[in-house]
């Protein structure tokens, strides 16, 4: 294994453990030093990986996001579904998301959008989801441009699915909601679909 | 060079506004470059024969060029169906040339009647039945108008016989390879996509909001520059992309856009590679492009 | 005796068919070719598209029909309410590129109309130096104003609420330099003194410029005192340098737009206008009456509306337009804002009218806007006044200037004269 490969696992396997750690307990409440325990390393050799946890934080919403991305890419690129059958897989991977790897969700709710001041620099704005957010974009301008969905601005467009997925992850881990997650799968996709369509 | 050893040309108009002809008067080397040919007929120039010796004639032609969009009947001059006499000359010519959009490809006439009016082997980005008897001497020069340079330059070519590659609609790659995005002063606004306040600043792109088609129109506009000093985009006003088979496209003083993205991308740039970039660079606020670049005292 | 003559050269042609009696042209017939639907091409377009494409009506006067369909949007918006107030910096720019198109057009007459087709009534070949003058000069003017407008022909920089240009002091200077160097080949070649003793009114008889070579081949001919018409002008456009107004029978009076008719015409594309069911003349004669021009009143009251005066109303104001366009540059200041108009409105219904001096005369745009959108476009052209049929009591301006010419060839000369542009004509 090369070395540069070798680093790379080692980076994404800090990356995983403290999503973990801030997901479960939050960004300040975790430190350094509870991460390299879980890993059984050192605090002082996750520095040599991230110089600040910080950084850490930013690279991990950059690491959901892509992973995220990848998946409604894969998507967007099959050209032969609908618009309301893309909006169903795209509501389907979310929520598969959230009940297989709800640290990835929670992360994102609990700490990247409830601790905006660690987000600055190389990540304002939404540098650090471009790789999400961009997948999002290309759906939409599909959806526009193959007459499906009503041309708006992109974020009460973006709000109304993103908001809503995201409030149906946080009831579902609050453990209110009566149904499985996945259940409500096509009655979500069937709503967001109308909200938007021409 | 003894009158008779020029090649010969001849520009033809058929439903015009005469601004190519008005173009290419422009050109700084006009009378230098016209007086290496015999005229045979020109719009403004002295010619040996009349309108009505080219139509009732059969005159020697080497270079015919076109100007104006053509109608299947009903468009006579001198009692001649002008596409008649252009068909007739394009027989005979080595070189074709339509100058302008409308020649080329219709252009703003074709919109009167999409049915009857077309450019001379195109209709907008199809080829007509005139392209299959004619596509091997065509050269398409469009733009409203065409630039006095992109005339006058292929001309100097075919008289030293120069290699003139073109792109699939005929258009010379050495005019038409570039956009006309190359070369606009305001490109640094477009790479850290920042849209203009409004129209009438120096400051600012006019691509997301204000219709600029620069980005996505074949032509060296801002390259080689109109009248030798400017440019649309440099006097603040929108590319219409003139020079595409597209043109004249609707509502042309706002971008189309699908949810805020631009619904056309730069020439050749896959979407998701432009929004990547353009994500980045659109969450970073740089203080120098946000302000003008000159401040008058008051 | 009927003769038929095909005018070419003249931004397209134009079929004259001359009734002869007795020798001396009787009445003419004048029919243009076809219609090219710009109107309709306009029609269910955003208001705004009327800047692009109108200008494409003509190759030669497209500026002008910017300016005219810009100022038809803007009083479209002032009638739906909404404040438009142009800067003094918008201002002198639009007046200054227009200038600059006038003047071009001017110069292009002189060298490529007026002096060959003299020399040829003369039986005199042209010199080709007209011709190098014609590229030279004409191209320095339209370089300097495309400073501005970004291009000539066809630019769009004239937008609602100003202009789309922000220059600089280094650009005005560029342009003031183009502007002296045009100056300074009147002076050596067209005029043969210098400007200000011009506008002294230095007699011109000294002269060795081209203008003194015209005066010659005119009065060779002697025809200055022919080509008299109605003796009725008229101008629409409202600008510094030009007054809009109506004069007949020796008087100037205010014009009401609404009297302005447009007429089918059986056997031409062109549409003919009158004012008040009456025939007018436009053009630099016209703007010279209306502007009670000292140099062109003087000779006018010897000569009346004949071909000699009509020549120098065209050079006196090609002289003057360089002088104005000088001044404007002088006066204009980057500090103002181009375009004070921050947002064009959305979904408004109005109806507008604009109307400007293009070379050839008053140039007038209306437009019906319906949500946005055009409802109903119309263009009515300098050229649709001078070459009007005429009506039931009396013939168009031009046909009554022809009427008298011994020659088809005299004939359309002084149809020329009028500086045809058959392009506009038949939009």
């Amino acid at each position: 294994m090369k070395a540069e490969t070798k680093k790379g696992k080692k980076k994404e396997s800090i990356i995983k453990a403290a999503l973990a750690l801030f997901s479960l307990n939050g960004f300040y409440k975790t430190t350094i030093p509870d991460i390299a325990r879980r890993l059984g390393m050192s605090a002082g050799n996750i520095y040599n990986y991230f110089p600040s946890k910080d950084i850490l934080a930013q690279e991990i919403i950059k690491y959901t996001s892509e992973i995220l991305g990848h998946e409604i890419q894969k998507i967007n690129l099959q050209t032969d579904l609908t618009t309301h059958q893309k909006i169903k897989k795209i509501v389907e991977v979310y929520f598969n998301m959230a009940t297989q790897k709800p640290e990835m969700i929670e992360y994102f709710l609990r700490v990247y959008l409830s601790n905006r001041e660690v987000f600055t620099g190389e990540c304002d704005k939404m540098i650090c989801v471009a790789g999400f957010i961009t997948e999002i974009m290309i759906f939409f301008a599909d959806g526009v441009e193959c007459g499906e969905l009503r041309d708006q601005d992109f974020f009460s467009a973006f709000g109304l699915f993103m908001g809503y997925l995201g409030g149906m992850a946080f009831l579902n881990g609050e453990s209110i909601l009566s149904r499985p997650l996945e259940s409500y799968i096509d009655e979500i996709a069937y709503n967001i679909y109308h909200a938007l369509k021409t | 060079m003894s009158k008779s050893s020029k090649p010969k040309l001849l520009w033809l108009q058929s439903i015009t506004c005469n601004g190519n002809t008005q173009s290419f008067f422009t050109l700084p080397d006009f009378i230098v470059l016209m007086n290496k040919f015999e005229i045979i007929y020109h719009p403004i120039l002295n010619s040996g024969y009349t309108l009505a010796d080219v139509t009732n004639k059969d005159l020697k032609c080497d270079i015919l060029i076109l100007e104006g969009s053509f109608k299947q009947d009903g468009m006579k001059k001198a009692g001649q169906e002008i596409l008649a006499t252009a068909q007739k000359y394009a027989k005979k010519a080595k070189h074709i040339i339509t100058a302008g959009s409308c020649a080329t490809f219709g252009g703003i006439f074709r919109q009167y009647d999409k049915n009857s009016i077309s450019g001379f082997c195109f209709n907008d980005d199809m080829i007509n039945e005139n392209y299959n008897l004619f596509r091997k001497k065509l050269i398409s020069i469009p733009g409203c108008p065409a630039h006095p340079r992109w005339i006058g330059s292929v001309l100097s070519m075919i008289l030293t016989h120069r290699a003139i590659p073109l792109d699939d609609l005929h258009r010379p790659l050495e005019i038409y390879g570039y956009n006309a995005h190359s070369g606009c002063p305001r490109s640094e606004y477009f790479e850290w996509k920042i849209d203009s306040k409004n129209y009438g600043y120096k400051e600012g792109c006019l691509f997301y909001e204000y219709g600029c088609q620069a980005p996505y129109t074949h032509a060296n506009c801002n390259k080689i520059l109109w009248n030798e000093v400017s440019s649309k985009t440099r006097a603040g006003t929108p590319c219409f992309g003139c020079t595409e088979p597209s043109f004249p496209k609707k509502d042309l003083w706002h971008t189309p856009s699908l949810m805020g993205i631009p619904a056309s991308m730069p020439v050749g740039i896959p979407r998701r590679a432009y929004l990547t970039l353009a994500g980045i660079a659109k969450s970073f606020s740089i203080k120098r492009l946000n302000e003008p670049i000159i401040k008058y005292k008051k | 005796m009927k003769i038929k003559q095909l005018i070419e050269k003249i931004e397209g042609e134009a079929e004259l068919e001359f009734d002869f009696q007795n020798g001396l042209v009787n009445d003419v017939n004048i029919i243009f070719p076809l219609y090219r639907g710009i109107e309709d091409i306009l029609r269910d377009r955003e208001a705004r598209d009327a800047l692009v494409i109108a200008p494409r009506v003509c190759g030669i006067c497209n500026h002008a029909h910017l300016i005219a369909g810009v100022r038809a949007i803007e009083d479209g918006l002032k009638k739906a309410g909404i404040n438009i107030n142009l800067t003094s910096k918008a201002i002198s720019l639009r007046e200054f590129t227009l200038s600059c198109e006038i003047i071009q057009s001017h110069i292009k007459w002189i060298y490529l109309v007026a002096l060959p087709q003299l020399s040829i009534l003369n039986r005199i070949k042209p010199l080709d130096s007209y011709l190098a003058k014609a590229s030279w000069s004409s191209n320095t003017v339209v370089k300097a104003m495309s400073i501005f407008s970004g291009q000539w022909p066809h630019n769009s920089y004239a937008i609602p609420g100003g202009v789309s240009c922000d220059p600089t002091y280094e650009e005005i200077i560029h342009a003031e330099t183009l502007l002296d160097e045009t100056i300074r080949f009147m002076e050596q070649e067209f005029l043969g003194i210098n400007i200000e003793a011009y506008m002294k009114n230095q007699e011109l008889s000294e002269s060795k410029g081209d203008i003194a070579t015209i005066w010659n081949l005119i009065n060779k001919q002697n025809i200055q005192s022919k080509g008299k018409s109605h003796n009725r002008f008229i101008a629409f456009g409202e600008h510094e340098i030009f007054k809009a107004g109506e004069y007949s029978q020796n008087r100037t009076n205010e014009i009401d737009t609404s009297l302005v008719k447009e007429h089918e015409q059986p056997n031409s594309k062109a549409k003919s206008v009158t004012y008040n069911s009456l025939c007018y003349e436009v053009g630099p004669l016209a703007r010279a009456m209306l502007a009670k021009n000292n140099r062109i009143m003087s000779l006018y009251n010897i000569h009346k509306d004949s071909n000699l005066i009509r020549i120098y109303a065209r050079i006196d104001e090609m002289i003057n337009l360089l002088l104005y366009a000088k001044k404007l540059l002088a006066n204009l200041h980057p500090k103002e804002l181009s375009c004070t108009l921050s947002k064009f409105p959305k979904g408004f219904s109005t109806k507008g009218i604009g109307a400007v001096e293009a070379a050839r005369g008053s140039l007038i745009h209306e437009t019906v806007i319906r949500d946005g959108k055009i409802e109903n476009y119309t263009i009515i052209t300098p050229t649709q006044w001078n070459l009007s049929p005429g009506t039931s009591k009396e013939s168009g301006i031009a046909i009554e200037a022809m009427k008298g010419s011994s020659s088809a060839e005299e004939a359309s000369f002084v149809f020329r004269i009028f500086d045809i542009c058959s392009a506009c004509t038949t939009h």
